[in-house]
């Protein structure tokens, strides 16, 4: 009978010191859950305010102006917006079917016996700080792509005529597609977790149906279980998405730094907080610092967009799995 | 082919495909942590622990660089997890039916994912600017920030696996609200909060981009807070970016370094969740 | 009303008592024996309700200092819910709530201006699951005596044990106090609870079911608790084993959807119920 939920407020009269204490508690764990909106709030102007000269002189324009001249003083924020944008493209496009991969394994295939120390290790890639990323890809992974990889790609993709765009110019081992690799192995374990989280709430009975006819295991995961859990996937997929367009050492060291909007896929760029990270501590001049703050202003929009949709997402599969 | 082959060739590619991809994960991993080994260990010397950070070209450690980072993530954690474990308390025991318990959940997880290097930007606006300097206090304010968060998710979801059995016991004993709370709850969920806390020293132990340009880096050893601080990340940073060969070594150490104590706080942090129990209940 | 914490001092606390598993199951037609009952708690037209839904129909009873009260009847009748008015404890859960009058010597406990921490501390309540604190076994039945007294460490320590020997559990932890409360069995842990629940000397004890959780030897110490410690406590039970009210109790109450049907001595009741409802449930027709 007592499965409400207890509210430690409404406990109720007590004798006046001790009603003091209980105010007292409450009010400063309420007034410090205020200070996490606050701190929302103020991150959100400071942002506001810092870009604000860069906003008053170039306007709008600044989306997509593609001139990034620290000494005429002129900023466009257009590569550095599209080299965030297409690197966190790239990383979904790979990372996606991987994360999706990992969380099938996890749930399916693998012995049960494996799960846990598979799992662990997948969310241990998680752990791995993002400098760490940034030095092994500039280190290990980009004279590898530079060797093997792209210019593989180059002779195949390279040469069909629709798409030959993307692979041109010189094997250099950095550019936006190695950061776009980098970003996919960074979030193939926030996807798969929550992926693999969300599998795991389909009720078994579910399941087990639909082998009892005779469903193959992919078909099983195809048509019963992503159907099933298709919202929980795409909040995770969004979650993974916010996490790639605000991730900053490890696409600063592999992306080349380049104020610069190419088609090529192999070409350097840079992304908005590759810029903010490279260049930030050495700005001079009455619009440099603004212009940077505008962009991180940007940046945080795009993402805080992402991360809501996300969690809304979340919340409705919560609101589903509860019924 | 029968439409069964035809199936079953599908199910074989596609399960491949997954193990494929979990192969390719685990690759991953090991390669990093290879690397690390392979270029990292023959860095390390004692000397690495002694010596603060070198010109180019001279000898030296990264003494002055740990010191650095083990000061900010303390002083940030010290400062983050009361503001953390206070809002998660909010959260779990009085927030029930109010419009700001949601609301700072959603906001709380925005925070959570939100890109380090703005949250750098912001206390360089907020602390750097008017103090005129960088400073080793902005740097742990800025991880503090990111700490919260960790420690605001962990601490509600702990508190709320209590069950409201035990409160209640106290509760039927006379005991204040307050007192509930503090004495018994946080008691019951003590191991799990700590491990939330693990979990945020873990979170920010790594992060280069906060301290960018809030703390910036610092060649020589120095105890001032007041002013820039060396640390490991930048100076991985710095040094891993840099032509010098022997700034890569030490790069490579630092790198080792921290990405060692962070599998081990994360790998701490899991045994200490699930030692002998730990629930209120048999 | 305020909670006399000297309580130590009164008569009614004699020192002399046999010694713990010797007493004899108490016979409940000592109730003559013992004085003419008096009235200490009066409960006049209580109704409860769970946001619109009227769980409690309008209870009026009584229960009397020094018995043992039992509450019996099917699943969902309302027993727990009545008891639990008793403290007040339903208060923590918005949306829940009673009218009418509880007069706990005279006084009225549904009064909004009602001390509850000095309430829940004068009446106690055991619940049907043990709920050990997470401390020792010493802190557990310390914390409640701290929460209103401040003691010497000897003081407490007299406590602390007079009240483990009372729960029937002192030759047990004696040794072990500084243990975990949580390393003790289920049945010990609820004797601890009870422990804990008249450390701080209450003048009621709620008891919720509390041999529901626990193995048969287990219930059978626990009943033997009960019949030692009503000679210094008003008892109320809220039990699903009849047999558990037939011997342990003094007075019976039947109750149905919300609904006092009757309320008698036990050994009216059982031998000749007045209500046909009453008849069926104990001759396990329904329930």
């Amino acid at each position: 009978m007592v499965d409400a939920v207890l509210d430690t407020t409404t406990a109720g009269a007590n004798s006046g010191r001790q009603r003091l204490a209980d105010l007292l508690f409450r009010g400063t764990t309420r007034l410090f859950a205020f200070g996490v909106l606050m701190l929302l709030g103020a991150v959100m102007l400071s942002l506001l305010i810092g870009g604000a000269p860069a906003f008053q002189a170039f306007g709008f324009a600044f989306l997509w102006g593609d001139v990034w001249n620290p000494v005429k003083q002129i900023f466009g924020g257009a590569p550095a917006i599209y080299g965030t944008l297409i690197t966190s493209l790239i990383a979904m496009l790979i990372g996606v079917p991987l994360a999706l991969g990992v969380a099938m394994f996890l749930t399916e295939l693998c012995p049960p016996l494996l799960r846990r120390p598979i799992g662990i290790l997948i969310e241990l890639l998680a752990a791995i700080p993002s400098i760490i990323y940034g030095i092994w890809g500039l280190f290990v992974l980009a004279p590898f792509l530079q060797l093997t990889v792209q210019p593989f790609l180059k002779e195949t993709l390279g040469n069909i005529p629709l798409i030959d765009f993307l692979f041109r110019g010189p094997p250099l081992g950095i550019g936006v597609l190695t950061a776009g690799f980098i970003l996919a192995v960074m979030v193939l374990p926030f996807i798969a977790a929550v992926t693999r989280d969300v599998f795991l709430t389909v009720p078994a009975i579910l399941r087990e149906s639909a082998y009892g006819i005779g469903c193959t295991t992919a078909e099983v995961v195809r048509d019963i279980v992503l159907p099933y859990t298709r919202i929980g996937v795409v909040g995770g997929v969004m979650l993974g998405l916010g996490r790639a367009l605000g991730e900053t050492m490890a696409v600063t060291f592999v992306i080349g730094n380049a104020h610069r909007i190419s088609a090529s896929l192999l070409a350097p760029g840079t992304t908005i907080s590759a810029t903010l990270a490279n260049e930030f501590s050495e700005a001079v001049g009455p619009l440099y610092i603004p212009s940077l703050v505008l962009l991180g202003f940007i940046l945080f929009i795009i993402t805080f967009c992402v991360l809501a949709i996300a969690k809304l997402l979340l919340l409705r599969l919560d609101r589903q799995a509860a019924k | 082919m029968t439409i069964y082959t035809r199936r079953r060739a599908t199910n074989l590619v596609i399960l491949t495909l997954s193990l494929f991809a979990t192969g390719l994960g685990l690759l991953v991993l090991f390669l990093i942590l290879g690397a690390l080994l392979y270029h990292g260990v023959p860095a390390l010397s004692p000397s690495t622990f002694t010596q603060a950070t070198p010109a180019p070209g001279n000898q030296g450690g990264l003494s002055n660089a740990i010191f650095g980072s083990v000061v900010m993530t303390a002083v940030a954690t010290l400062i983050g997890t009361p503001v953390g474990i206070l809002t998660g308390t909010y959260l779990a025991e009085y927030g029930r039916g109010t419009w700001l318990a949601p609301l700072v959940r959603f906001v709380n997880d925005i925070l959570l994912s939100a890109p380090s290097i703005v949250i750098g930007v912001f206390v360089y606006t907020l602390m750097v600017v008017p103090m005129g300097h960088f400073s080793a206090w902005a740097g742990s304010i800025a991880l503090a920030i990111l700490v919260v968060p960790v420690v605001v998710r962990t601490t509600e979801d702990m508190l709320n696996l209590v069950p409201s059995g035990l409160r209640e016991a106290a509760f039927a004993l006379g005991t204040p609200g307050w007192k509930v709370v503090v004495m018994i709850t946080y008691r019951a969920a003590l191991q799990g909060m700590m491990t939330g806390v693990m979990l945020a020293v873990a979170r920010i132990a790594g992060e280069t981009a906060p301290l960018l340009f809030t703390a910036l880096n610092n060649q020589f050893s120095t105890t001032n807070l007041n002013g820039p601080m060396g640390n490991l990340p930048v100076v991985i940073f710095q040094f891993a970016m840099s032509p010098y060969a022997d700034w890569q070594r030490l790069a490579w150490g630092g790198a080792l370094l921290i990405t060692f104590a962070i599998l081990f706080l994360n790998i701490g942090a899991r045994f200490l969740a699930n030692w002998s129990g730990g629930s209120t209940s048999r | 009303m305020t909670i006399d914490v000297n309580r130590v001092d009164t008569p009614t606390q004699s020192p002399a008592r046999p010694p713990l598993g010797t007493a004899p199951m108490v016979s409940i037609n000592r109730t003559a024996e013992r004085g003419v009952p008096q009235t200490k708690v009066v409960i006049k037209d209580l109704r409860f309700y769970y946001r619109n839904y009227e769980a409690l129909k309008g209870i009026n009873l009584e229960l009397y200092d020094r018995r043992v009260t039992a509450f019996i009847g099917p699943s969902g009748c309302g027993k727990s819910t009545l008891l639990r008015i008793l403290n007040r404890i339903y208060d923590l859960y918005p949306g829940q709530r009673a009218t009418g009058q509880v007069l706990v010597d005279g006084k009225d406990i549904l009064d909004p201006r009602t001390d509850l921490n000095l309430l829940r501390a004068r009446i106690g309540m055991v619940f049907q699951k043990p709920t050990p604190f997470p401390m020792s076994i010493y802190d557990n039945i310390a914390f409640g005596i701290r929460l209103y007294e401040s003691l010497s460490a000897q003081e407490l320590d007299n406590r602390v044990e007079q009240a483990l020997r009372r729960a029937a559990l002192w030759d047990e932890v004696k040794d072990k106090l500084k243990q975990s409360g949580l390393s003790l069995s289920g049945g010990q842990q609820q004797r601890l609870c009870i422990a804990r629940a008249v450390a701080v000397k209450p003048e009621i004890l709620l008891l919720d079911e509390p041999c529901s959780a626990l193995d048969p030897l287990s219930t059978q110490r626990v009943e033997e608790l009960i019949a030692e410690l009503k000679s210094d406590y008003t008892i109320a039970i809220v039990t699903h084993n009849m047999q558990q009210a037939a011997r342990s109790s003094d007075y019976t109450a039947f109750m149905y959807l919300g609904q006092l049907i009757e309320f008698d001595e036990t050994e009216a009741i059982f031998t000749h119920p007045k209500e046909r409802q009453t008849e069926d449930y104990i001759t396990g027709r329904f329930g």
